[in-house]
């Protein structure tokens, strides 16, 4: 819960009313570090092609087109001593399957590029079931809508949420997380709040999907980094950083086990 | 620790004893039409040159001379000085009263030379203003504000705009040490900083203590902010008052008892939610944004040797969306304080505190409503004593038992809510101090003011505590019972200032003192936040210490009409705190384990050039400065620029008066960009854009430019009742002047990124206020 995010529609409304803010694009002169490696690893508890994908930075002034890497060799090992070779299926994917992530099991991801290898590991939590999806007002605006989230959260042990939300068929461009410090063993409504200066506004007659993913306790630290540094936007966000990832040796991205389930609903 | 104290008396008894033949005078400086003490007014003898001194907070001061015939000059900044013949056979009792000048006869009248203090005291790093000052500065909205003028002089820093607050010398906005009446305020804003938490028209004085901070204060880092509230009015009613676009006021004084005791109270709302019920929409007309404060205070003076004042503060801000979530957050303190005269020397103060900062927010929407409550209440017992030993001595010292209560955030909800209760354990620390300095008049030339203070931190069960490594990883918890020790840090701060007068117009100063802080403000956000969380010194984190070195020249002009300072300063910060990556601090029991700890370094040149008189008056400041942060896990351990890093800063303020009806004003800043942290390149994941960083706040925003004006039209003078129109326009250029900037995805060329700078006040804001009195 961000309890920080309450406040925000408030300075912004106020802002408003003054009618004095004003938004403008300017240029910044960036000095680049680019080539960097980002890992984006995915496995989840449905049997299929679990997918790794790998490409480096790029500079803040060209499009948004990164290179991807091939050539790596990719592994990933479970705990019981099983190891998967990756193999790259389009420049920059590596794919092995069928295979299905399973809960309580810790997955190592080794990647190998030119000399230097990335490694993480990550533990696939137990699955906590979406019961539905929802849709209600969004507070101040009598014609946009909120999608929320139910489930039960599991007593007595830490779970962490991550949430994809798409609508008409295109993702948002916000992460959204959670974890139950504040919910644990709760019926919980989880609102997907959209950055406000996305500009996406979601309407009676939309289809909203959800991805829910229970993730593990770094990842969820991965995502709610990213959450911080772009919900706050302009009102004073958290000095920006790369997110504790859990790759080690410098490389971007992070190595994800966990579940998967998504429904979608017409927004009313 | 008594040992230490003797030894300190030791020290200070070798001082020469005071001579036979002295008789003391002493008193109280008062304003004439009000009886309103003159803090900080000055008072020598004419006939003895080396002999003079300046009243305290309460306007008492005390004198000693051998028998003779005198004349006392006593003067204070807008009032005509006095002289008052003294035939001194046996010490005396001499209260004065000053006569405050019409602004114009100031520009005419000047037979007697106003005070030099600024150049003959030791002390430096001392910004003091007058509410008149204040009062013709142009601000936003109209609404006169303490904290945005203190902003414009050398080494202050305002946070921004929309942010209420500021920085001293590249110190953080939680190491300056804020008092009201001496009762400590945690948030000075309003409105997440669009106004500050003071009323101008309840104050009376202002001093921001930079550096050489004196030993009767402590606990914060980098300044203090000392104000002191209006007495009221002791020898007749008045009523003032104001309507401005976005808040009106109104103030009442009086006596109690004529010349005896009086009161006053005084309070301010904003009506900016008057708007929200014009709307058509069903949600804003329903919805709340306001804030009020009172401040109160009442004084009887018994005798000539016993006074009680007792005075209040309380503030609210309240914001709320109808149906969706309410939050409110408010500050409220009280000072009760007695004063006695032991002796014509021995001056004593008695303070009792109260202090309390507390935020509530609460969501209302159906199966997600809960209430978070956060607070922080202080008690606090203060003895300051003041001893005239000789007239080349002047002793001050006391103690202080600060009683800390902070409930760092808890969480209720009710049964179908998403969310559980939340109660997060109290915690409980008493920060005890004790000082002595001393201000010696070592010759003509060189004056000294040294002292001691030791200061002590305590934090005390019940409760449970754990000890966190690096990693924030739990390497023991103990359960501790109620009152029992936790952890205690002792500190022993010395201060030292000298000055060495070269003329009577021009002196070289040199100060050197330690700060210690106890008391840790933990935000992850760059705005002023009523969520803001402080916590205490504890098992895991140490006190903040800082030590800083000054030098300076101090220059007057013009029999004292210009002033002239250079100063430079060197700070060395231990024990700095900053936050985890992804740290999450609200209603967290583990929040010691998100901290990462470093340390910096600050200095700087800060020039100043103010003309304090005439029809014509005002200052330039300029400020040249670094300060910096080290932290093992942030920046790869090197040095980076604070936020707050301000290469040069500039500002300009001109009060001009053309007549007895016309006053205008104006102000210039110019101020490099803070130090921000931009990308070096971007990458995509979970179908997001992400940036990649690498150095920490190694850009700069773009430089902040702004010239505001107001003018102020004076009434025609009826019998009693007068009025006033004040106008003003903030951002007289309209310029955009940077309040964040952001990178995102294009919204106008699709599959590119672009910088966007967010402007708060990006045109000018005009404004109008009509202020009565009668």
């Amino acid at each position: 819960m961000k309890i920080k995010n309450y406040l925000l529609p408030v300075t912004a409304f106020m802002m408003l009313l003054l009618h004095t803010s004003c938004e403008k694009v300017i240029d910044v002169d960036i000095k680049d570090d680019t080539g960097i490696v980002v890992i984006e690893g995915n496995i989840t508890d449905v049997t299929g092609l679990q997918t790794v994908k790998i490409s480096r930075n790029t500079s803040f002034d060209n499009t948004n087109t990164y290179p991807a890497v091939s050539g790596a060799t990719v592994k990933l090992n479970d705990q019981a001593g099983n190891e998967y070779q990756m193999a790259e299926s389009q420049p920059g994917t590596y794919t092995y399957g069928p295979l299905a992530a399973i809960a309580g099991s810790t997955y190592t991801l080794s990647v190998s590029v030119d000399g230097k290898t990335y490694t993480a590991t990550s533990t696939m939590p137990g699955l906590v079931a979406l019961d539905s999806l929802s849709s209600r007002n969004r507070p101040t605006d009598d014609q946009e809508r909120q999608v929320l989230v139910h489930y039960k959260d599991q007593a007595g042990i830490s779970n962490q949420y991550r949430f994809v939300l798409f609508i008409n068929g295109a993702q948002i461009k916000s992460v959204f997380a959670a974890d139950d410090d504040f919910t644990d063993g709760r019926a919980v409504n989880t609102i997907l709040r959209i950055g406000s200066d996305l500009d996406v506004d979601i309407l009676p007659g939309d289809t909203a999907t959800v991805e829910m993913q229970c993730i593990d306790k770094p990842v969820y630290t991965y995502w709610y980094s990213l959450m911080q540094q772009q919900s706050s936007g302009a009102f004073g966000s958290a000095t920006p950083a790369n997110p504790p990832s859990n790759l080690n040796n410098g490389a971007l991205g992070y190595f994800s086990a966990h579940t998967t389930q998504t429904k979608t609903i017409i927004v009313k | 620790m008594a040992k230490h104290l003797l030894l300190i008396l030791m020290l200070f008894s070798g001082i020469k004893s005071f001579a036979q033949n002295k008789f003391t005078i002493s008193g109280t400086i008062r304003d004439e039409a009000t009886g309103e003490s003159l803090i900080g007014s000055s008072i020598r003898i004419k006939e003895l040159a080396a002999t003079g001194t300046a009243a305290n907070t309460y306007g008492f001061y005390s004198l000693s001379a051998p028998a003779g015939e005198y004349t006392l000059v006593v003067s204070y900044i807008g009032y005509d000085t006095r002289e008052q013949k003294v035939s001194l056979g046996k010490s005396l009792v001499v209260n004065i009263s000053l006569t405050a000048k019409n602004s114009l006869q100031e520009v005419v009248i000047r037979s007697n030379k106003p005070n030099n203090d600024n150049v003959a005291s030791p002390q430096m790093g001392l910004e003091k203003l007058s509410m008149a000052q204040i009062n013709n500065v142009p601000v936003v909205l109209g609404e006169k504000d303490i904290v945005k003028t203190i902003t414009l002089m050398p080494g202050v820093k305002s946070s921004g705009e929309g942010n209420g607050g500021f920085y001293v010398r590249g110190g953080a906005s939680d190491q300056n040490l804020i008092l009201l009446d001496e009762a400590t305020v945690y948030n000075a804003s309003h409105l997440f900083g669009f106004f500050s938490t003071f009323n101008s028209d309840a104050i009376k004085d202002v001093s921001l203590y930079k550096g050489g901070m004196p030993a009767q204060y402590g606990g914060r880092l980098s300044s203090v902010l000392d104000i002191k509230m209006n007495e009221g009015n002791n020898k007749q009613f008045t009523v003032q008052g104001g309507i401005g676009l976005v808040a009106s006021r109104l103030k009442v004084e009086g006596p109690i008892v004529k010349n005896k005791g009086s009161f006053m109270i005084s309070a301010r709302r904003t009506y900016i939610d008057a708007f929200l019920k014009l709307s058509k929409d069903s949600t804003l007309n329903g919805s709340s944004l306001y804030f009020y404060d009172i401040n109160a205070k009442a004084n009887y003076h018994f005798n000539d040797k016993n006074a009680i004042y007792l005075s209040g503060y309380f503030g609210k801000d309240v914001l709320g969306i109808k149906d969706q979530f309410g939050t409110n957050w408010g500050n409220s303190t009280g000072t009760l304080r007695f004063n006695h005269l032991f002796s014509n020397r021995l001056f004593s103060n008695t303070s009792l505190i109260y202090s309390n900062y507390n935020y509530t927010i609460q969501s209302f929407s159906s199966n997600d409503e809960f209430k978070a409550v956060s607070k922080i209440t202080d008690f606090n017992l203060k003895e300051d004593l003041q001893y005239t030993l000789s007239n080349t001595h002047s002793l001050k010292f006391g103690f202080n038992l600060l009683h800390h209560n902070i409930q760092p955030g808890s969480i209720t909800s009710s049964g179908n809510s998403s969310f559980n209760n939340v109660i997060t354990e109290k915690r409980y620390g008493l920060e005890s101090a004790l000082y002595l300095s001393d201000e010696w008049k070592a010759t003509d030339k060189l004056t000294l003011l040294y002292g001691l203070r030791l200061s002590n931190m305590a934090l005390y069960g019940p409760g449970s505590f754990n000890t966190y490594d690096a990693a924030g990883n739990i390497t023991s918890s103990q359960s501790y019972g109620s009152g029992a020790a936790v952890k205690s840090y002792l500190n022993l701060e010395p201060r030292f200032s000298a000055s060495y007068a070269t003329s009577d117009a021009a002196s070289f100063k040199l100060s050197y003192n330690r700060n210690t802080q106890n008391i840790h403000l933990l935000t992850t956000s760059s705005s002023s936040s009523p969520t803001d969380l402080y916590v205490m010194s504890s098992n895991n984190i140490k006190p903040e210490i800082s030590d800083q070195v000054s030098t300076g020249w101090f220059r007057n002009f013009k029999d004292n009409t210009y002033e002239f300072s250079a100063e430079v300063y060197y700070k060395w910060l231990q024990n700095q705190i900053d936050y985890k990556d992804g740290a999450q601090l609200i209603a967290n029991q583990n929040v010691e384990s998100q901290l990462v700890y470093g340390t910096g370094r600050a200095y700087g040149l800060e020039l100043f050039f103010k003309k304090k008189y005439g029809r014509f008056n005002g200052w330039v400041g300029y400020t040249l400065s670094k300060t910096e942060r080290k932290f093992d896990a942030i920046n790869n351990g090197n040095y980076y620029p604070a936020r707050q890093d301000r290469t040069h800063d500039v500002s300009v303020v001109g009060i001009y008066q053309l007549n007895n009806r016309w006053t205008f004003s104006g102000t210039f800043l110019y101020g490099t960009g803070n130090a921000v942290t931009y990308p070096n390149g971007k990458y995509n994941i979970g179908g997001l854009t992400t940036y990649s960083y690498s150095q920490r706040n190694g850009y700069r925003q773009p430089a902040t430019t702004r010239i505001d004006i107001g003018a102020t039209l004076e009434g025609k003078q009826h019998k009693r009742f007068h009025s006033s129109w004040t106008f003003g326009i903030y951002n007289l250029l309209g310029y955009d002047n940077p309040y964040s900037i952001a990178f995102r995805d294009s919204k106008t060329i699709p599959n590119t990124t672009e910088a966007v700078q967010t402007s708060i006040f990006s045109t000018q804001v005009p404004s109008v206020t009509w202020n009565f009195k009668f």
